[in-house]
C-alpha cells in the first residue's frame, strides 16, 4: 500500500432532470431534448474520490457504462482531476438492469484492481440506489452507504465512513477493497481547472472495454436482467381545492378546520 | 466466482410473502408494520403465508415476534445472534442470502431506509432475485405481481415485473401504506432459525452509532414545511408545528442549505408523509418535492410567488410572506386555543 490506493470512481451520464418531461397527449416520456448530463450526485463521489487520493496517494480512474458518447461524463471527471477513465460500451449492455449493470462495473473495478470504489448515492434517472451495493455484492467486497465523510486508514488497510442512518449517524470501518455510496450533497465539488479541462477535451482518450474484455458476454443485457419496466403510467395530479385566500385569519379559519 | 446467468429458475418452487422486520436496539421501524399490512393482503390475494424475518441479539427477550403475528405475519423466522447487532450490510445481506436459497419465497418486502436499501442489493445479487426500488404500490394484476415506482421526478409511474426469476424482492418507501392496528388474537409460528454468519467472516466493523431522538415526519398528522422562502429561518415553523401537535420537514434545497437535518426531508430523495395536514412554507412546489406530500389529506401552500406550482397542488393558499403569515397564524391560535387540540 505504499504506492497509495487504487481508487475507481463510477460515474452515469443521464438526460439533465430538468428537461425530462412527459408529454400530456400520448403519457410518453420526453427525453430527446434532454441534454446529456453527469449524474448530479456523482460529483460528489468525484470529490471524494480526489480527496482520498489527496490523503492517502494513488490513482483516480473513472468508469462508466453506456454508449460510445458516454465518453463525456470520463472528461468531466478527468477535467475535474481524475488520471484516467474507462468506458464500458457494447450493444451487449442493452436492456441492462441493476444486477448485469453492476456485474459489469465491478468486473471494470477488479480489472482496475481498486482498493475503494466510489459511486454516488443514486441516479437521478432511475433512482434505485441499488448499483453500489450491486458492485459491492457481486464482487464480495464491504460496502458503505449514504457516506458523509470518510477517514483513511492505510496502515490498517480499511476505510473508516461517517454514514448517514435514521435518526442520526454511524461511523463503520470497511476493510478494503470497499465500494462507497456517496451521500448526495455531502461535499463541494471542485470545479475543472482550465489545463485539466483543456486536457479532458482534447488529448484525453478514454479505453473502451467490451463486455467480452470483461468476460462477461452471456451475463449482460435485457434477456439476464431479473426485472423489465412492464409499462410507465402518467401519474395523475391529486385532485385539490387550489383555492387562495385574502387573508391570515380564514387560512387559519381552514387549518383549524381539520385539526 | 462467476455468476450464472440462470434464465431456468423453477418459479414453481417459490411461494410466501416475506417482510423483513427492521429493528435497530428493540426499536422496530414503523414501515415494517406497514409492509406487514400490505404483505397480509398480498399473501391472501396469493394464498400463500406471510412470513416475517427478524434478525439480531436478544429477540427472544423482547416482544418483537408476538407482535409481528398481532400485525399479521403466519410465521415469524428469527435469527439471534450478537453479529446481527448493531445493523451491518454483510451479515445480515449473507444471512438474508441464505435463507431465501432454503427457502424460496415469492415475495420479499423490504423497507425503503437507509438500512433496507443498504442491505437489499446484497441479497437480490446472489440469488439472481429480481429487485424494485423504491416502490410505492404492490399489487396483483391478473395473477401477475406488479410492483409500481415513480419514474421521472414522478411525473410518471413505472411497472416493474419480474416474470422469471425469483423471489420478486422490492424496498418500500415508508409513509406509503397504512399500518394495520394490531389483533392480540392472531395465532402463528415463531421459529428459530441456523444462523449461519460469523463475526469473523464480517468485513466491517461499527465503531460508534449516535442516534438521537429524531422524529419520524412520516407518522406526524400535522407537517409543517420549509423551503428556500425560509431563508434560514425555520424557527416560526418549529412554532406553528408545537402548536398544532405536528413536525416541520422541509424541501431537499432546504436540507442541503445546511438549515434542517436530512431525516426531515420530504419528495423524491426524501421521505413520504400522508399526514392530514400539510403546511407547505415557502416551498415552489417542484415535482420532486410533490412526490413525497402528495398523499397529505389538506395542503396549505404560503408562497410570495402566485404563479408557484404550490398553488396549483394546494387546497388552500395565500400569497404572502411566510415571515409574517407564519407569525400572524401563531398569533391567532393563541388567540383561539379551543380551535386547535390541546
Amino acid at each position: 500500500m505504499t504506492d497509495g490506493w487504487n481508487i475507481v470512481v463510477c460515474v452515469k451520464q443521464v438526460p439533465d432532470a430538468d428537461d425530462v418531461s412527459i408529454d400530456p397527449e400520448t403519457g410518453r416520456l420526453n427525453r430527446s431534448d434532454a441534454e446529456a448530463v453527469m449524474n448530479a450526485p456523482d460529483y460528489n463521489a468525484v470529490e471524494a474520490a480526489l480527496e482520498l487520493r489527496d490523503e492517502v496517494g494513488g490513482t483516480v480512474t473513472a468508469l462508466s457504462m453506456g454508449p460510445p458518447n458516454a465518453d463525456a461524463v470520463l472528461r468531466v471527471a478527468v477535467g475535474m482531476g481524475a488520471d484516467d477513465g474507462v468506458l464500458l460500451s457494447d450493444p451487449a449492455f442493452g436492456g441492462s438492469d441493476t444486477w448485469p449493470t453492476s456485474l459489469a462495473l465491478a468486473r471494470g473495478a477488479e480489472e482496475l484492481d481498486a482498493d475503494v470504489v466510489f459511486g454516488g448515492e443514486e441516479t437521478t434517472d432511475s433512482s434505485t440506489g441499488q448499483v453500489p451495493p450491486g458492485i459491492a455484492a457481486h464482487n464480495g467486497w464491504a460496502q458503505l452507504t449514504y457516506v458523509e465523510g470518510l477517514e483513511p486508514r492505510p496502515d490498517e488497510g480499511r476505510l473508516v465512513a461517517k454514514r448517514d442512518v435514521e435518526g442520526g449517524y454511524e461511523r463503520v470501518a470497511a476493510e478494503l477493497p470497499v465500494v462507497v455510496a456517496m451521500g448526495f450533497g455531502e461535499n463541494d465539488p471542485r470545479p475543472a481547472g482550465l489545463h485539466r479541462k483543456i486536457y479532458a477535451e482534447t488529448d484525453f482518450e478514454p479505453e473502451t472495454w467490451t463486455a467480452e474484455d470483461l468476460g462477461v458476454e452471456d451475463e449482460v443485457g435485457l434477456a439476464v436482467s431479473p426485472t423489465q419496466v412492464g409499462g410507465m403510467d402518467t401519474a395523475d395530479p391529486v385532485p385539490r381545492e387550489q383555492e387562495v385566500l385574502e387573508d391570515t385569519e380564514e387560512l387559519a379559519e381552514q387549518i383549524a378546520e381539520v385539526v | 466466482m462467476a455468476a450464472t446467468s440462470d434464465s431456468g429458475v423453477d418459479i414453481e418452487e417459490y411461494d410466501d410473502v416475506w417482510v423483513f422486520v427492521e429493528q435497530h436496539d428493540g426499536e422496530v421501524a414503523s414501515v415494517t408494520w406497514e409492509l406487514l399490512s400490505k404483505g397480509r393482503d398480498l399473501a391472501d390475494e396469493r394464498g400463500e403465508d406471510l412470513v416475517a424475518l427478524v434478525m439480531g441479539e436478544d429477540i427472544d427477550e423482547t416482544d418483537i415476534p408476538q407482535q409481528c403475528i398481532a400485525r399479521g405475519a403466519d410465521r415469524v423466522l428469527v435469527a439471534d445472534d450478537p453479529v446481527f447487532e448493531p445493523y451491518r450490510s454483510d451479515p445480515y445481506g449473507e444471512q438474508f442470502r441464505h435463507l431465501v436459497e432454503t427457502r424460496k419465497p415469492a415475495v420479499a418486502l423490504i423497507g425503503g431506509t437507509h438500512t433496507g436499501r443498504d442491505f437489499a442489493g446484497r441479497v437480490a445479487v446472489p440469488t439472481h432475485a429480481g429487485l424494485t426500488a423504491d416502490c410505492t404500490e404492490l399489487e396483483m394484476e391478473d395473477g401477475r405481481y406488479e410492483m409500481r415506482r415513480p419514474a421521472f421526478g414522478g411525473d410518471a409511474l413505472a411497472t416493474i415485473i419480474c416474470p422469471e426469476h425469483r423471489p420478486q424482492m422490492s424496498t418500500v418507501r415508508p409513509g406509503v401504506f397504512p399500518a394495520a392496528e394490531p389483533d392480540e388474537d392472531r395465532d402463528g409460528e415463531i421459529e428459530d432459525v441456523e444462523v449461519v454468519v460469523d463475526e469473523s467472516e464480517t468485513m466491517t466493523e461499527v465503531l460508534d452509532r449516535e442516534v438521537g431522538d429524531v422524529a419520524d415526519i412520516t407518522d406526524a398528522d400535522v407537517v409543517v414545511a420549509g423551503g428556500m422562502g425560509v431563508e434560514g429561518d425555520f424557527e416560526p415553523l418549529w412554532e406553528l408545528a408545537e402548536m398544532l401537535d405536528g413536525e416541520v420537514a422541509a424541501t431537499r434545497d432546504a436540507v442541503e442549505e445546511g438549515w434542517i437535518e436530512p431525516a426531515r426531508q420530504v419528495g423524491q430523495t426524501g421521505k413520504t408523509v400522508r399526514p392530514k395536514l400539510y403546511i407547505a412554507a415557502g416551498i415552489s412546489g417542484a415535482i420532486q418535492h410533490l412526490e413525497g406530500m402528495d398523499d397529505s389529506e389538506t395542503v396549505i401552500a404560503i408562497n410570495t410567488d402566485p404563479n408557484a406550482p404550490i398553488f396549483d397542488n394546494a387546497d388552500y393558499g395565500i400569497v404572502g410572506d411566510l415571515h409574517e403569515v407564519v407569525p400572524e397564524l401563531i398569533e391567532y391560535f393563541e388567540e383561539h386555543e379551543e380551535a386547535i387540540p390541546a
